[in-house]
């Protein structure tokens, strides 16, 4: 399973059940990136994405339950620590920002082993720097 | 810019009941349902009364009343915890108390008068795209809110120890030096409790094009001259709370620092926690005019000469020449590397 996951500075992921920060460029480039792969979701990641990009999501409640080897997923607001095993790889967007917070990113990249193989950065529609890491074991 | 409107249409604005929610299908785990229950009375201007709460009650996430719906009619906050190093908690289960319900998607904004005191009230705002600002922020070294002290920490970042924060943020209306949108508070404050608020809605507006009505509440205990914290409250209209739906209440305080809220005088209350000399102060503040390079993205500022400001992406680097007390006055840090 290759997890996809947007953080602010201190690896917030939500507040108050929101997102905290979405960027159509962000998702254009997810777009891109994984074609013509589908990107799993749940409904609620699901409604941010342009009904242009809908035949390219599978959207389901239990995508990380459901997501086995290769699976592209995008994860907003469920916890990734129960999946750490399927695991194969990260994408991490950060902000760049600092947003309020009371879900965070529930794992420890360098604890678990985690490497960053590579690092890029682009402007995003509302976003000056987005930087995309991403981690392999 | 959008025109400031009057106190009466603000009375009218907050004319509504209190009945607000944050219910949206695309909200995810989000509460939909509308607490109620008995709430006490507050007043949003200035005269919040904490001295009869309980130190050490929980936090309650329960909205305990809906309060008559005028702007003078007080609303009280539930028992607020003692701080204990959260920059801020959600309070009345994260709705805001305002009612946006008959609020068109147009941008106005609204400062309360300051009071006999000199203190500011409640800012309120409908924030959109056509009030987000064009241009930097200027200086606002000038202005001195109430309780205002240049004092300095070594273990604050930034040291200074207060910055004049705005209630709406400049990143939302571009008010820059309006004496009624600027309270004295701690650098946590400022950074740690209302800029990540600033910059989800001001980025949420960018990339959506939407209306987000924005509150921000000093409280203040008695006659003190500093405000205890500050109640912000946010909502997103066009999509009813899917994509902003906050209330939280932010900590005027600093780890390290013992406050006096009546004069806004300091001490540390750490040992690893010192004040820095008064003398280094003053010779920090005859330096007005340095020529700095700034990292817009990382909000550092450094000397020209920092290594960091060869590794800078060229679309992050601006030149600045004026104090540092103003670059972090502006939210900027200095680099930890050449410490300017």
């Amino acid at each position: 399973m290759i997890a996809i996951v947007c953080v602010d500075d201190k690896g917030g992921m939500t507040f108050n059940g929101r997102r905290q920060s979405q960027d159509r460029i962000l998702r254009a480039r997810l777009m891109e990136q994984f074609a013509p792969h589908s990107l799993w979701m749940n409904q609620y990641s699901a409604g941010q994405f342009e009904p242009s990009y809908a035949h390219r999501l599978h959207v389901s409640e239990d995508f990380l339950e459901q997501a086995g080897r290769g699976t592209v997923c995008f994860v907003e607001n469920c916890p990734l620590h129960p999946y750490q095993n399927k695991l194969e790889k990260i994408v991490l967007f950060r902000w760049n920002r600092v947003y309020p917070a009371d879900t965070w990113l529930d794992l420890s990249l360098d604890e678990e082993g985690w490497h960053l193989v590579n690092c890029q950065e682009f402007s995003g529609s509302s976003h000056k720097t987005i930087t995309q890491e991403v981690y392999e074991k | 810019m959008t025109d400031q409107l009057t106190a009466g249409l603000m009375a009218l604005v907050l004319s509504f009941s209190l009945l607000s929610g944050c219910s949206s299908s695309d909200a995810g785990s989000a509460s939909t349902a509308h607490p109620a229950g008995v709430q006490p009375s507050f007043t949003f201007q200035s005269s919040y009364d904490l001295s009869s709460q309980s130190p050490d009650s929980p936090p309650s996430t329960q909205a305990e009343a809906l309060p008559s719906p005028d702007f003078d009619t007080p609303v009280q906050l539930p028992q607020l915890p003692s701080y204990t190093g959260d920059a801020y908690i959600a309070v009345n289960g994260n709705i805001p108390y305002f009612d946006p319900t008959g609020l068109s998607s147009v941008s106005f904004e609204y400062y309360s008068p300051r009071d006999p005191l000199g203190r500011c009230g409640t800012a309120y705002a409908c924030v959109g795209p056509d009030s987000l600002p064009t241009e930097e922020r200027g200086s606002i070294g000038q202005v001195k809110p109430t309780g205002w002290h240049t004092v300095k920490y070594d273990c604050v970042d930034g040291k200074y120890l207060y910055n004049r924060c705005h209630l709406i943020g400049y990143q939302l209306t571009g008010e820059n030096a309006n004496e009624d949108n600027l309270i004295t508070g701690t650098r946590s404050l400022n950074i740690d409790g209302m800029l990540p608020f600033e910059n989800l809605v001001a980025d949420y507006i960018k990339e959506t094009g939407n209306h987000v009505v924005y509150r921000v509440t000093p409280i203040f205990e008695e006659d003190n001259l500093l405000a205890n914290g500050v109640l912000m409250e946010g909502y997103s209209l066009e999509d009813e709370g899917a994509g902003i739906c906050y209330c939280v209440y932010a900590y005027n305080a600093q780890p390290g620092v013992e406050i006096d809220y009546s004069t806004g005088e300091s001490r540390a209350s750490s040992p690893s926690c010192l004040q820095v000399s008064l003398q280094v102060q003053a010779d920090s503040l005859e330096q007005k005019q340095i020529d700095y390079i700034l990292n817009t993205n990382s909000k550092k500022f450094h000397i020209p000469t920092c290594s960091s400001v060869e590794q800078m992406n060229e679309q992050n680097k601006q030149a600045y020449t004026g104090s540092r007390e103003d670059l972090i006055a502006q939210g900027y840090s200095p680099c930890g590397r050449c410490h300017p």
